[in-house]
C-alpha cells in the first residue's frame, strides 16, 4: 500500500474506516469516503482506463474534477474517480472504450425542481471566495457560497507549507491548511450564508440563474442578483511527446494525493516548471518520502521565489534551467523522462539530452484562471466580478484581500454605500507583487551571542520573522516601504529563542553563535521527520546545495504553532554562517542514466486530452484547411470532450504561435461545465419531498 | 469589384452544398459569410436529423435527394460525416397521436415513402428501455437517419474548395446595388461583388438581407435549445420524436449519434421569437424530465453540453425557394424552419440544376423537372396551410 503513515506536518485523520473494494476484479482496501482516485493510487493502480479512440492507457491528470481523464466504471456507472468517494464493496472497473448505459430498472420517478435565491452567488470557497463571503455577509447581503470540494479552502487545503505575507493581514507563517480551517469556520458561523460544499456550479444562464450540482447528486437552481466568481485556476497542460501517459499529471493533483489524502503515488518524480507550484511540489514530495530527480525550467531563471528554490536545492534537488522535457515514455505508464537544454528558440539541443528513470512527471507549467462563468455572466449583462486566481494568478494571501475588495465593489454595484478600507488596496498590491530585486547582504561574523543570519535576498512580500521576534530585534530595512523589504538584525537583543527560525516560510533564517575558536552552534528549521537523536551526524549544505560538513546534532526543539522543528548543530566556525540546510535526498536520486535514450520513439504530444487529439493531427488539419476559427478543429474533435475544452483551449494559442500563425477565433464555451446525469438534473424521485431544499438556510424557494 | 457567375450569401447548411454543386458544374462561385468559418449560424446548432418523411411532395423530394447525397459522402467522397440510417420513430402513447399518425401514414405511403406503423414490441426493440406503459406503437421510417452537421458542413466546404469556390469569411453584406429590378452588385465590409445571379442563403438573417432591396420576406427566427450527452455504447437506433405537447413545451426529439452521444432538442411553448443564442436555466430540467418520462433508461446518461440556435420560421412552416419581385436575379433559399441541415444538400443539387438549366423568375425550375418544388415553395404563396410534421 502506497500510504504515507508518518508525515512531518500532516497527520492521518483519526477514525477512518477501512473498506474493501475491487478494481478489475482485484481486491484492494482503502478508506471509506476518500476519493476513489486516491484509493487506487494507494493500491498502486496508475492506468485506470483505456481510451475509446486508440486504447491508450489513461491515468489521472487533474485529480480536481475538471478534466475527466480519471473516468472509470463505479458500480456500473461511468464516474470521475477523483470526485467520487469510496464505499465498502465498490465494484470498480477500468473503462475500455465507451461505457454501457445500464438498462432501466424502474420507471421514471418524477421530477423535483429545486430553486433557491440569494443576493450574491459566490462561486468558489477558496481564500478569495471565503474572504469575499465574510464581507458580503457583514453588509447584510444573503450569500450562497458554492464550492466543488467537500472541504472549503480551495487549494489552501493542499498547502502544508507556511505562508508568506504578513502575520497581521493574512496569516503569514501559518500553514495553508490551517488557514483554510480558520476561514471556513468563520464563514460557516455566518447566518445569512448558505454554504454548498461538494457542489460545483455547472452553468450560468441568461435568466440570471445558476445551476449547481449539489453533492454531485442534485441539481439546484440559484437565482441571484449578482455573482462573484472566485473559482480559482486550473493547471495548464504542457505539450511534450508522452504527455498523455499515466504518470504525467498536474502538480496540484500530486498535492491532492500526497497532502490531502496521504497517498504516495510516486517513487521518483520529475517536475516541469520552476514556478512556486513546481518548487513547492518538490518540497512536498521530499516531505512525503518521494524522490525528486529534478526540476526543469525552459526559461533561464527560476520562476518562483528564490527562497523556495534555495530550499529545494539545498535538499539535493537540481533545477535545470533552459531545459525542457523532450519525451516521456514507458510501457503503459511513465518509466523514463528525457530532458535536454534548449536554444534561444526553445529548440532542444539533442547532444545535451539526459534520460532519468522516473515513474511520474509533474506538470507545473503555470495556471490559467477559471473565469468562464464570469465571462458568461458579463455577456448576459449581470452584475459580476472576479476575485482571487479567477481574476489574476497570485498568492493566496493576496487573494484574501482581493476577495474582500471584490466583495465591496460588488456591494457597490448592488447599490450599497460602502467604505473601502484604502489600506486593503495597497496591501493586495504588495501581496500580489512579483519578486523584486535581489540585494546582496554583508557577511555575518559569528560572535559569542546569538544572531540571526538571513539567506533571503530577494524582495518578496513577507515579514513573519519581524513580528514573531519577542525583542523586536529584526526589522525590515526600508527601501520600498512595504513588507517587500528585506529583514535585517538590529544588532542587539537576540536571545536565541529561534522563533524567527521556526516562523520563516522560506526556511531562510538561521541563528548562529561562536562557541570557541573552532566551533559554532547553528540553529536551523527542519520540516522533515525527526527520526534521529542528538549526537547524530547530519550532512550540512550551503545555500547552493554544496556539501559543507557532517555536523553533529546537539538539540532538537519542536515549535508547536508553526509545526516546525529547530535543530541545533555543532558546526565548524568557518562554515557556521554558510550553513543553510541538511541534505534530504541522496545524489543517486538525481542521477541520469549513463546514456540518453533517444532510441525509444515516443508517442505524439496530446493536445486535447478528452478526445486524444495529437499535435500532429492538429497540424495536419491546419495545413490542409485555412483555420480562422478554432471551432473548425471540432471537425477533428478538439474541444468536444467532457472537460468542455477547458484544458486544451489554453494550449491552442501556444501551438499556433509555434506554427507561426495568428491566433484564431476562440472555442465557444457553453454550459455545462461539468457533466450531470439526466436523472440528477431533474432530481428524480425528490418530488415527494416538495418544498424541501438542500439549502435550508437560504431564503427558501420563490 | 470582383465578378463571378454566382454570389451566395451564407456559408451554412444551404449555402455550402449549393456552392459546391454549382462550382462542380463549372460556375465561378463566391460565398460571402460574416462569420469566421463555415456553419457557424444555424448549422452548428442543428442536431443532425435527416428524414424524407414529410407531409408534402416538395420537402419529400428535396430530402430524398439529401439522404442520397449525405449517405454516399463516405463511399463516394471519402468523408465520414457520421451518417447512420437509424430511421425516424414517431411514438404514440395516446389515441389522438395514433390517429394522427395513421392518417398521415396514408399520405406518406401514397407518395411512396418507406414508412409504416410499428407495434409497441417493435418500438421497444428499436429503443430498448423505452417506457412501454400505454405505448401504442408508432410510425417508423427506416431509410431516414442522422449525420453530424459539423462534419457535413466541413465536408461540403472542403468539396467546394476543391472545386474552386471562393469563400469570403468575415465579410458581412452592407448594401445591395439594385438597378432596373436587377442586382448589380453586393457590397460587404471589405469588397464589392458582381454577378448575374445572387442567392440568399442567409438563414436566420435572410429577411434582413432581403430587406436591403426593400423586400418583405416572411422569415422570422425563433429560438430552440439543444444538448448533447457523453458518448455511450450504442443502445438505440432511431431518432425518437414525441409530438405530445405539455404546458411548457411542444415536441421533443433525440437520437444516438454515431459517436455514441445522445443529441436532444425541445420546442418551447410558447415559441420564443428572436435571435437569442443564450442558454436558459429552464431547458435542461424541462427536456430531461420529458425524455426520462419516455425513456427512463436515460437517467444515468450524463449531459455534456447545451446550446441554443434559431429556426428561421415561415408562417406555414415550409421553406421559401424562388425569386423576388424586387430583383429578378435574386434567388431565395430561405426559411428552412429548422430543417436547413436536412434540406440543404438536396436543395443544393436541385437549385444547381435549375440554375444551370436556365432558372429565372418566370420559370424558376429552368429546364428541369422541379417545377412542383418551386410552385409549392414560392415566395408569393398564401402561407395559409400548416406543416403537419414540423
Amino acid at each position: 500500500m502506497n500510504r504515507i503513515t508518518s508525515h512531518p506536518i500532516v497527520s492521518p485523520p483519526d477514525g477512518r474506516r477501512e473498506v474493501g473494494f475491487s478494481f478489475d476484479g482485484q481486491i484492494h482496501r482503502g478508506y471509506e469516503g476518500e476519493a476513489i482516485s486516491s484509493a487506487l493510487a494507494a493500491a498502486g493502480v496508475s492506468a485506470l482506463s483505456s481510451h475509446a479512440k486508440d486504447g491508450a492507457p489513461q491515468g489521472i491528470f487533474c485529480a480536481n474534477g475538471q478534466c475527466s481523464q480519471c473516468t472509470i466504471i463505479v458500480d456500473g456507472l461511468a464516474r470521475k474517480a477523483c470526485v467520487t468517494p469510496l464505499a465498502e464493496g465498490m465494484d470498480l472497473r477500468g473503462l475500455k472504450g465507451l461505457p454501457r448505459l445500464p438498462e432501466a430498472s424502474a420507471a421514471f420517478g418524477g421530477a423535483g425542481k429545486r430553486r433557491i435565491c440569494a443576493d450574491v452567488l459566490v462561486v468558489g470557497g477558496g481564500p478569495a471566495g471565503l474572504a469575499a463571503t465574510v464581507e458580503l455577509a457583514k453588509l447584510g447581503l444573503s450569500v450562497v457560497l458554492a464550492d466543488d470540494k467537500a472541504s472549503l479552502g480551495g487549494k489552501l487545503v493542499l498547502q502544508t507549507h507556511k505562508f508568506f505575507g504578513s502575520e497581521a493581514d493574512c496569516y503569514a507563517g501559518t500553514r495553508g491548511f490551517d488557514i483554510a480551517k480558520k476561514l471556513e469556520s468563520e464563514v460557516r458561523a455566518l447566518p445569512q450564508v448558505t454554504v454548498l460544499a461538494n457542489s460545483p456550479v455547472v452553468g450560468v444562464y441568461k435568466d440570471r440563474v445558476a445551476g449547481i450540482y449539489v453533492d454531485y447528486r442534485r441539481y439546484v437552481l440559484v437565482e441571484f442578483r449578482a455573482i462573484l466568481v472566485a473559482a480559482g485556476a486550473r493547471e495548464k497542460s504542457v505539450l511534450f511527446p508522452g504527455n498523455g501517459l499515466p504518470g504525467v499529471y498536474g502538480a496540484g493533483a500530486f498535492q491532492t494525493m500526497v497532502n490531502r489524502d496521504l497517498v504516495r503515488p510516486a517513487r521518483r518524480v520529475l517536475i516541469v516548471g520552476s514556478g512556486n507550484v513546481g518548487l513547492i511540489a518538490a518540497y512536498h514530495a521530499l516531505q512525503a518520502g518521494i524522490e525528486v530527480a529534478g526540476i526543469v525550467e525552459i526559461l533561464d531563471k527560476v520562476n518562483g521565489y528564490e527562497v523556495h528554490a534555495d530550499k529545494i536545492v539545498r535538499m539535493g534537488v537540481p533545477i535545470h534551467l533552459r531545459t525542457s522535457v523532450i519525451s516521456v515514455e514507458g510501457e503503459g505508464r511513465v518509466e523514463r523522462a528525457t530532458i535536454a537544454r534548449v536554444d534561444e528558440k526553445w529548440r532542444p539541443l539533442l547532444d545535451t539530452a539526459r534520460t532519468y528513470e522516473v515513474d511520474t512527471v509533474l506538470v507545473a507549467a503555470g495556471l490559467s484562471s477559471c473565469d468562464e462563468l464570469y465571462r458568461q455572466a458579463l455577456d448576459f449583462g449581470f452584475l459580476a466580478i472576479t476575485a482571487g486566481d479567477a481574476e489574476e494568478i497570485a498568492e493566496a494571501s493576496s487573494a484574501i484581500f482581493g476577495g474582500r475588495i471584490s466583495a465591496l465593489s460588488l456591494a457597490r454595484m448592488l447599490g450599497q454605500k460602502v467604505e473601502l478600507d484604502e489600506s486593503w488596496l495597497s496591501k493586495r498590491e504588495v501581496l500580489r507583487s512579483k519578486p523584486g530585486d535581489r540585494l546582496s547582504r554583508d557577511p555575518v561574523l559569528p560572535s559569542a551571542s546569538w544572531e540571526p543570519v538571513f539567506s533571503c535576498r530577494e524582495e518578496i512580500p513577507c515579514n513573519p520573522c519581524t513580528t514573531v521576534c519577542p525583542t523586536k530585534s529584526i526589522i525590515l530595512k526600508p527601501r520600498l516601504g512595504s513588507i517587500m523589504d528585506l529583514p535585517y538584525y538590529t544588532g542587539r537583543d537576540c536571545k536565541g529563542c529561534a522563533a524567527c527560525v521556526a516562523a520563516c516560510p522560506g526556511l531562510a533564517v538561521t541563528l548562529v553563535r561562536r562557541i570557541d575558536e573552532r566551533w559554532s552552534e547553528v540553529m536551523l528549521a527542519w520540516e522533515f521527520l525527526v527520526d534521529f537523536a542528538p549526537g547524530k551526524l547530519l550532512p550540512l549544505l550551503d545555500k547552493e546545495g554544496t556539501f559543507l560538513e557532517e555536523a553533529e546534532l546537539l538539540k532538537k526543539t519542536y515549535f508547536k504553532r508553526p509545526r516546525t522543528t529547530v535543530l541545533t548543530l555543532k558546526v565548524s566556525a568557518s562554515n557556521a554562517t554558510r550553513a543553510s540546510g541538511i541534505r534530504v535526498q541522496d545524489e543517486a536520486a538525481t542521477a541520469s542514466l549513463p546514456e540518453a535514450r533517444l532510441d525509444l520513439f515516443p508517442e505524439e504530444a496530446i493536445l486535447c486530452r478528452c478526445e486524444r487529439v495529437s499535435v500532429a493531427e492538429i497540424r495536419e488539419y491546419a495545413e490542409a484547411n485555412e483555420i480562422r476559427d478554432w471551432n473548425q478543429l471540432k471537425s477533428i474533435r478538439v474541444g468536444m470532450g467532457a472537460c468542455g475544452s477547458r484544458t486544451c483551449s489554453s494550449l491552442l494559442p501556444q501551438l499556433w504561435r509555434s506554427m507561426g500563425r495568428d491566433a484564431a477565433a476562440p472555442l465557444t464555451l457553453r454550459p455545462l461545465s461539468m457533466e450531470v446525469s439526466m436523472g440528477d438534473l431533474v432530481n428524480e424521485g425528490s418530488a415527494t419531498q416538495a418544498g424541501a431544499s438542500d439549502a435550508s438556510s437560504g431564503r427558501g424557494e420563490p | 469589384m470582383k465578378s463571378c457567375d454566382l454570389v451566395i450569401i451564407g456559408a451554412g447548411s444551404v449555402g455550402l452544398p449549393l456552392a459546391w454543386n454549382c462550382a462542380a458544374k463549372g460556375l465561378k462561385v463566391i460565398v460571402l459569410e460574416k462569420e469566421a468559418s463555415w456553419g457557424r449560424g444555424q448549422n452548428r446548432a442543428a442536431i443532425g436529423g435527416i428524414r424524407a418523411t414529410h407531409s408534402d411532395p416538395a420537402k419529400i423530394r428535396i430530402c430524398r435527394e439529401s439522404i442520397a447525397i449525405v449517405s454516399s459522402l463516405k463511399a463516394e467522397k471519402g468523408f465520414d460525416v457520421e451518417w447512420r440510417a437509424g430511421g425516424y420513430l414517431y411514438v404514440a402513447y395516446d389515441e389522438e397521436r395514433e390517429a394522427a399518425f395513421r392518417k398521415l401514414l396514408l399520405i406518406q405511403k401514397s407518395v411512396g415513402l418507406d414508412i409504416d406503423w410499428v407495434n409497441s414490441d417493435r418500438v421497444a426493440a428499436l429503443a430498448p428501455g423505452i417506457e412501454t406503459r400505454s405505448l401504442r406503437g408508432g410510425t417508423f421510417s427506416p431509410g431516414d437517419g442522422y449525420a453530424s452537421p459539423l462534419m457535413t458542413a466541413s465536408c461540403f466546404h472542403k468539396l467546394g474548395m476543391d472545386k474552386g469556390v471562393d469563400f469570403r469569411f468575415g465579410e458581412s453584406v452592407g448594401s445591395i446595388r439594385l438597378e432596373c429590378g436587377k442586382i448589380v452588385s453586393i457590397k460587404t465590409n471589405r469588397d464589392e461583388y458582381g454577378a448575374p445571379l445572387f442567392v440568399n442563403a442567409a438563414g436566420a438573417e435572410a429577411a434582413d438581407i432581403a430587406g436591403l432591396i426593400g423586400a418583405d420576406l416572411p422569415v422570422h427566427p425563433d429560438c430552440h435549445e439543444a444538448g448533447v450527452t457523453e458518448p455511450v455504447e450504442r443502445f438505440m437506433e432511431p431518432m425518437i420524436v414525441d409530438i405530445r405537447p405539455d404546458n411548457e413545451s411542444g415536441n421533443y426529439y433525440f437520437y444516438q449519434a454515431n459517436t455514441g452521444q445522445v443529441v436532444f432538442c425541445i420546442t418551447p411553448r410558447p415559441q420564443v421569437w428572436g435571435m437569442d443564442k443564450d442558454n436558459t436555466s429552464n431547458f435542461l430540467p424541462l427536456c430531461a424530465s420529458r425524455m426520462l418520462e419516455l425513456y427512463p433508461r436515460l437517467r444515468n446518461l450524463k449531459v455534456r453540453r447545451t446550446w441554443r440556435g434559431m429556426y428561421p420560421m415561415t408562417p406555414d412552416g415550409f421553406p421559401i425557394v424562388g425569386y423576388l419581385r424586387e430583383a429578378e436575379n435574386f434567388l431565395q433559399a430561405v426559411g428552412m424552419c429548422g430543417q436547413g441541415f436536412m434540406l440543404g444538400p438536396g436543395l443544393g443539387k436541385i437549385l444547381s440544376e435549375a440554375i444551370l438549366g436556365g432558372s429565372r423568375p418566370s420559370k424558376p425550375e429552368g429546364s428541369t423537372e422541379y417545377g412542383f418544388v418551386f410552385e409549392e415553395l414560392q415566395a408569393y404563396r398564401k402561407f395559409d396551410g400548416m406543416e403537419l410534421l414540423k
